[in-house]
């Protein structure tokens, strides 16, 4: 599928749709993943697709269908079907006229589509899986992990005239290293497969699955921790939730009352920037709106909230809507030397099963994973069994000592954040390894 | 060409070009969604989607590929790519080959029992009840918000495998919820009540009092906020089985999936500490905990005539008073425990994703004397009542958990006394189940259900139910989950 033939698609279901407003979107992707368990193979995958949604509105009664098969007859059944809804719909008095062709002036174009990630075929990640797993075996330890890659395109279209086209590749490599007792992870995310190694993946699970053998009991409680930047994007991601507008002037999310105020640590700044070319987003939003770049905390103070058009309107003010990627600036410290100047504290390598438990503060809890280690002195000094945390995220956001040199981390290649230092990080309770 | 035809030309074509095993399924899926803000209805959609899936065993490895194409040509060239996957994995294949339990071919048609097609249900009709339970939540004063949804879901799924197999299934799932929320000056607090997922029709929905329930629902979510802050330290807890169905997928669904426990799963969900060598001996809980799977129960979200390994849905123990005596299983698994056949667990979560062990209809079975919720509430000298699913979080291996709920209440002296907020308990899986101490009987056995259990790399979403009646566990840690 390439830009004129979604552009045709777009076109033709303007053309069969009886409503005043309709507004198009449809996809295509394909993508494939290898994965290992044990040092061998275990499933390997490969898929293709598209989809094709519509919204149809007279006034301000408007209704949504979708489907993945672009047939003819197929596109005629989901207009239909997103026309009767709309029919049968109460008027929404938060629904937004089309946005006009105009906007697609303003929409940027950044570098994320990358053919040599499509065509890495199964025998090639099979081949880069292989060599990885003789590094990790080398170690002493066994790997599992995945390999993958994919490909997107994304167009929209509306009868105001509107037209827009993006696309992107992207490529995942996560290994997890482990011994009989102990574990060591590492992952590398790109747009462009070429810039992945992963041997290099390889090495540095093995070399944190080695460290993490035969762990010992530490007792809970407050600690100063280095989380490497995968550790600091999990869970960064539970602060997005809070910056909806909307929710917030109606009293419920954490960031009420915050907006213009300093409520974060002064070396903290989170924004998104589309045209970053570490993590380059899209070009537009979901209704067409073009992304641009927004300051959300800005040396530890709210400086914007994600507005809806609507909400925008109401408020006067100019829309945002969410995050299009996650950057939270860093002044280049390594990790190593975090550790050295560390006194007594816990280098985590990252965490697992994050869930918000109260997102008024918003206090989360999680468990550390794949290498725990106490420094002592400076230096590591030994593993130590995984811990559960419960933390404030505002106020641990004020007790950031130190940042590194932010990089793509997490299970979205939109992150790009840094190691950090904070101190008393609060573990409440200890596991069994 | 019928989808079974379809279906049977993938699976032949992928065994003439070296296939030892294949199976084909094509998948056609309908949903639909309506989503209500208060008192205005947010958006409806109705979106649908279909598509092949072929795996193949070949060259000693597995390959899966998938496609939209549902035609002769699409059939083909799926199987080729599924060949062609498979053999590139041969690189790296387990040293002894993939071992496959054997499953007799099965013939025929389940279908989700149902009096109304939710499909058939106008949206206004749909959309009219969550209104109307909004209307009634937003009256109660210090309410500012109520969100609503409705969901339902229609698979008709066709499968083949070159071993004989050729079934067809048409499962309908429904669900209804809403969330009020309460705000005042300092805080906000949210309830919930829903017409739990199910594989049933509308009338599902239908006899869910989800207008009924408004208001409660609505006072509760403000009495939340002047909840008294839960205490610190251990107390018996009384879990009802709208919260009990979470605790329970955490801590022994997933903990007892063959995959996970052989390490298959452990890049990415993770795997067990209930590993094959403690089978027939860990004790799990006390000796009233009786775990059951259940993929033949009516209305369960996971229950199928068969499974995506082609094997038919089966009802057995994994834990027998207190003992872990089994795990739920699949074809490939299954023979690291010495059992000859799978138990059916292994499904995907659409036709573009390849079959995995997924949780089965996992619930505790009730206690065996007469015992209500009064009762056990009066047995009860100083404990809190949790009702619904809150915060959930458990470590990777399934052991050290934590987990908090929709609402709480205070028991002392045997009665049900002050609502107490943001509770949070933690606990390591075997001493919490060994706490087990009293489950109220059959008569107040209730299945709840989980839609968005992910797991598998690239990720799926599944959907299982677990039934149970309110249990009491003894001196559970408990903390507030806002410090």
């Amino acid at each position: 599928m390439n830009e004129a033939r979604a552009y045709e698609t777009i076109s033709r279901v303007l053309r069969l749709s009886r409503a005043p407003s309709t507004y198009v979107g449809m996809g295509a992707d394909q993508g494939s993943a290898t994965r290992l368990a044990d040092n061998v193979i275990t499933q390997n995958v490969r898929s293709e697709g598209a989809w094709l949604s519509v919204e149809c509105a007279w006034g301000r009664k408007h209704g949504s269908a979708s489907t993945n098969d672009l047939s003819d007859g197929s596109l005629k059944d989901v207009v239909r079907r997103a026309e009767e809804i709309a029919k049968a719909s109460p008027p929404d008095p938060e629904f937004m006229p089309l946005i006009g062709r105009d906007e697609a002036k303003k929409y940027l174009e950044t570098r994320r589509w990358f053919p040599r990630t499509l065509e890495l075929t199964p025998l090639d990640k099979a081949r880069h899986l292989v060599a990885a797993v003789r590094k990790v075996k080398s170690r002493g330890l066994r790997v599992s992990g995945a390999y993958s890659t994919s490909g997107w395109i994304y167009a929209i279209g509306n009868s105001a005239g509107l037209r827009g086209f993006t696309r992107s590749t992207s490529a995942e490599i996560h290994l997890t290293a482990l011994g009989k007792a102990g574990s060591g992870w590492a992952q590398e995310l790109a747009e462009d497969a070429g810039e992945m190694d992963p041997v290099r993946v390889a090495a540095e699970a093995a070399d944190i699955g080695a460290r993490a053998q035969k762990p010992s009991d530490l007792p809970a409680g407050k600690y100063t921790v280095i989380m490497r930047p995968a550790a600091t994007a999990e869970l960064l991601s539970f602060l997005i939730y809070g910056l909806d507008a909307k929710a917030t002037d109606e009293g419920h999310t954490f960031m009420r009352g915050k907006l213009g105020k300093k409520v974060f640590g002064g070396n903290f700044t989170l924004r998104s920037d589309p045209a970053d070319p570490r993590c380059p987003g899209g070009p537009f939003h979901g209704d067409g709106m073009a992304t641009r770049a927004i300051d959300w905390i800005r040396n530890g103070t709210v400086e914007n909230l994600a507005y809806s058009r609507y909400w925008a309107k109401k408020k006067n003010k100019k829309p945002t809507w969410g995050p299009e990627n996650v950057i939270v600036d860093g002044e280049g410290k390594a990790v190593d030397e975090m550790i050295a100047s560390t006194e007594r504290g816990l280098l985590i390598t990252r965490f697992w099963y994050i869930r918000t438990v109260d997102p008024m503060v918003p206090s989360v809890t999680g468990m550390t994973r794949d290498g725990l280690f106490l420094i002592e002195n400076g230096r590591i000094k030994r593993p130590v069994k995984n811990m559960r945390f419960n933390e404030n995220l505002v106020d641990m956001l004020n007790r950031v000592e130190a940042t590194g040199e932010p990089q793509k981390a997490g299970e979205w290649s939109g992150f790009l954040v840094p190691a950090l230092q904070v101190r008393d990080f609060n573990f409440t309770s200890t596991t069994k390894f | 060409m019928t989808e079974l035809e379809l279906c049977s030309r993938a699976a032949d074509a992928a065994k003439r070009r070296g296939a030892s095993y294949a199976d084909a399924r094509i998948v056609r899926s309908r949903t639909q969604g309506v989503f209500t803000e208060d008192l205005r209805v947010a958006g409806i959609n109705d979106n649908d989607s279909a598509g092949l899936g072929v795996r193949v065993i070949a060259g000693g490895a597995w390959g899966f590929a998938a496609s939209p194409r549902l035609d002769r040509r699409g059939a083909e060239e799926t199987a080729r790519r599924a060949v062609e996957v498979a053999k590139a994995g041969s690189l790296a294949r387990p040293a002894r080959g993939i071992r496959w339990a054997k499953e007799p071919p099965h013939r025929g048609t389940f279908r989700t029992p149902m009096a109304r097609d939710p499909f058939t249900v106008p949206v206004a009709e749909k959309a009219g009840i969550l209104l109307a339970a909004a209307r009634e939540a937003l009256k109660v004063r210090g309410v500012k918000k109520c969100n609503g949804w409705i969901y339902i879901f229609r698979e008709r799924k066709y499968f083949t495998s070159t071993e004989g197999t050729a079934t067809e299934s048409d499962v309908v799932m429904v669900m209804a919820q809403y969330a009020v929320t309460a705000v005042d000056k300092t805080t906000a607090k949210e309830r919930s009540f829903e017409a739990y997922p199910c594989h049933a029709g509308w009338e599902h929905i239908q006899e869910t009092p989800l207008v009924g329930e408004a208001r409660r629902v609505g006072e509760e979510a403000v009495a939340k906020l002047k909840g008294k802050t839960c205490p610190t330290g251990r107390k018996d807890l009384i879990l009802l089985p709208s919260h009990l169905a979470l605790t329970m997928h955490e801590s022994i669904g997933h903990a007892t999936e063959l995959d996970r426990v052989l390490g298959m799963e452990e890049s990415m969900a993770g795997s067990s500490f209930a590993t094959v060598d403690k089978l027939g001996k860990l004790r799990y809980g006390s000796p009233i905990m009786n775990i059951v799977c259940d993929n033949t129960m009516p209305h369960g979200l996971a229950t199928h005539g068969w499974d995506d390994d082609g094997v038919e849905g089966q009802k057995w123990h994994v834990i027998r008073n207190g003992i872990l005596v089994d795990y739920q299983t699949s074809r490939e698994v299954c023979h690291a425990i010495a059992a000859p056949r799978s138990r059916g667990s292994c499904r995907a979560d659409s036709w573009g994703a390849i079959p995995i062990i997924r949780q089965s209809n996992i619930g505790l079975e009730p206690g065996g004397e007469p015992l209500t919720l009064e009762e056990l509430i009066a047995d009860t000298k100083d404990g809190i009542l949790i009702d619904g699913m809150g915060s959930f979080s458990i470590d990777q291996k399934r052991q050290n958990f934590q987990f908090g709920g929709d609402c709480f209440w205070e028991i002392k002296n045997g009665r049900k006394r002050a609502m107490l907020s943001d509770l949070t308990y933690q606990a390591i899986t075997t001493e919490f189940w060994g706490a087990l101490d009293a489950v109220c009987d059959r008569r107040f056995w209730v299945p709840f259900g989980v839609t968005n259990c992910g797991k598998g790399d690239p990720m799926q979403t599944a959907r299982m139910t677990h039934g149970s009646a309110p249990a009491r566990f003894r001196k559970i840690r408990v903390r507030p989950g806002v410090k």
